[in-house]
């Protein structure tokens, strides 16, 4: 590697990221063209951004989505390998960004599109056998941790986004703003796994907080915890017991950790 | 290196999303008239449902390429690991027959730009991407094809044509090229060179795989833009570089105004017509 390599690269990316114009000093005629670089790099972030957020870009208008795109993609230029991870950071931008904090629908709209691209195409786990469950043995039970699948996300929602999001992504314009849920709270977001299409549902407050707890590696006596302060003690195993199974019925759990050697069913 | 798995031949197409109803649901076997695919690579690495069922789905019916936006094997930053780590993993599961990138560079300090930028053709340069392809070709366990890109600016120091860069490249790396002959076409128009020098002055014997597509020629300069047919001067240009080159499996790219596979298959259909008559010519 050459200092000179170098230097020319942190200038023309320099220009691109809209910074100096020293480059054309070192460019032949002085880069007449240059601007071929600099307008298709606005266009494709725009463009990647443009479809993976149907709903923000149709909640604040044409001028707001580029300005915003804009302002984001100066704060968070791609760092990644593939374009499809740009918008990665995008809802907590909004969330803290003074034009748009002040408005949950918009930020919530975000995650909600965020949380749908990535069930869509996470990497592919096989779901764990409901049978597998059926197998552990009784003393194991308390500190069996879960794995869950990686196109499974939570959003919490106060509005309702769906029907708006659906509208938006079919280029049907979207005759009014989503309205607020009944009951805001934590929705699921997941990927049939036989269908592979993309599915959610709203969670119940103690289910989100045991799917949160799992996902931070929470064991089964965790999760009875937290249903402990929903239901009373004689329901608290069966209500952890069905969220278990309601979550490896749907796909969302892909494998079991936690089980000492000495309780593994002698045929695994 | 190891043996290719399957090698290309005849006329293919970029594989894009639109295309995977009447693909694979609208027809059982091939597609008259597409004898393999090409894919972006970073469009699979570590992902699954939907997309990936397409591609495998795909991948049972075609023989395949794998094609690379973000390799950036001219950049000054070093090679990402994990995203050889997934082009590798992805190229075990696909078995293509070529596995190309651009050379260019795409991003430094950690940034991607995602856009193919031009490097200065100097022999600072060929050091540093003829070291850096041996390296990615190491980490893949097989040779790697690169192609040019189209260009819109070129630089001061260059102190090297484009074709004699990518000679001593593919001589001293030992790596392949993708010939994009609409690219050529381009950066010639761009920057006032003989493409027919340039077919002169590659490397034939290297060029795996041929790119075609549409631009825009916007009255001083063309921009490659992938998004029309391919323009009566750039079929001149392929059918010129079929007469040098003898038949290599070619394809057309389209990234944005993408029409019905009927279209696609049509123009192909005229790659091939012109191919056959420049082999023929060529053999007279």
């Amino acid at each position: 590697m050459t200092a000179e390599l170098a230097d020319l690269q942190s200038m023309m990316q320099d220009r691109l990221l809209g910074g100096s114009d020293a480059i054309a000093g070192h460019l032949a005629q002085g880069g007449p063209f240059l601007k071929v670089y600099g307008n298709g790099y606005g266009a494709r972030l725009h463009e990647v951004m443009a479809d993976v957020f149907p709903g923000v870009h149709a909640l604040i208008g044409d001028d707001g989505f580029a300005r915003a795109v804009q302002d984001y993609t100066e704060a968070h230029p791609s760092r990644f390998r593939s374009i499809r991870w740009l918008g990665r950071d995008f809802p907590a931008w909004l969330a803290d960004a003074p034009a748009w904090r002040g408005q949950p629908v918009v930020t919530e709209m975000a995650a909600y599109e965020w949380a749908l691209s990535l069930a869509f195409d996470a990497p592919d786990r096989d779901p764990l056998p409901i049978e597998a469950l059926a197998s552990v043995a009784p003393e194991a039970w308390p500190g069996l941790t879960f794995d869950l699948h990686p196109a499974l996300q939570a959003v919490r929602l106060s509005h309702d986004v769906a029907p708006f999001r659906r509208a938006a992504a079919e280029d049907q314009d979207p005759e009014a703003a989503p309205p607020k849920l009944e009951v805001p709270g934590v929705w699921a977001v997941w990927r049939d796994s036989e269908t592979l299409i993309v599915r959610y549902r709203p969670l119940a407050d103690d289910e989100a907080q045991g799917l949160e707890a799992v996902r931070g590696g929470g064991d089964f006596s965790a999760l009875c915890e937290i249903a402990a302060e929903t239901v009373p003690p004689e329901e608290v195993a069966a209500r952890a017991a069905g969220f278990l199974k309601d979550w490896v019925d749907a796909g969302w759990i892909t494998g079991l950790g936690g089980i000492p050697e000495a309780v593994l069913p002698s045929d695994r | 290196m190891t043996d290719m798995i399957e090698s290309l031949s005849g006329f293919g197409l970029g594989l894009r999303p639109p295309h995977f109803p009447a693909l694979l649901d609208g027809i059982e076997g091939q597609w008259p008239g597409i004898d393999w695919f090409e894919v972006i690579s970073e469009n699979y690495i570590d992902v699954g449902g939907m997309p990936m069922r397409n591609l495998m789905r795909v991948r049972e019916r075609y023989p395949m390429a794998m094609h690379g936006v973000s390799l950036s094997i001219g950049s000054t930053d070093p090679l990402d690991r994990d995203y050889l780590r997934g082009l590798k993993a992805l190229a075990d599961r696909l078995e293509p027959a070529v596995v190309s990138d651009h050379l260019c560079w795409t991003g430094a300090h950690g940034i991607n730009l995602h856009d193919l930028l031009p490097l200065p053709l100097t022999e600072e340069s060929l050091a540093h991407v003829a070291d850096r392809v041996g390296q990615v070709q190491d980490a893949l366990g097989r040779r790697i094809a690169l192609e040019n890109a189209s260009t819109y600016v070129t630089y001061d120091s260059d102190s090297l044509t484009e074709w004699d860069f990518l000679s001593a490249l593919t001589a001293r790396a030992d790596c392949d090229l993708l010939l994009d002959v609409n690219n050529i076409y381009v950066s010639a128009f761009n920057h006032g060179f003989d493409a027919q020098d340039y077919l002169a002055g590659i490397p034939g014997d290297r060029v795996r795989q041929i790119h075609l597509a549409g631009h825009e020629n916007n009255g001083d300069h063309i921009v490659d833009t992938h998004d029309a047919p391919v323009v009566d001067p750039v079929w001149d240009l392929y059918s010129d570089t079929i007469r040098r080159l003898g038949p290599v499996p070619t394809m057309i790219e389209r990234d944005a105004k993408i029409p019905p596979l009927e279209e696609l298959v049509a123009e192909l259909q005229r790659a091939r017509r012109l191919s056959d008559n420049a082999v023929r010519g060529a053999a007279a």
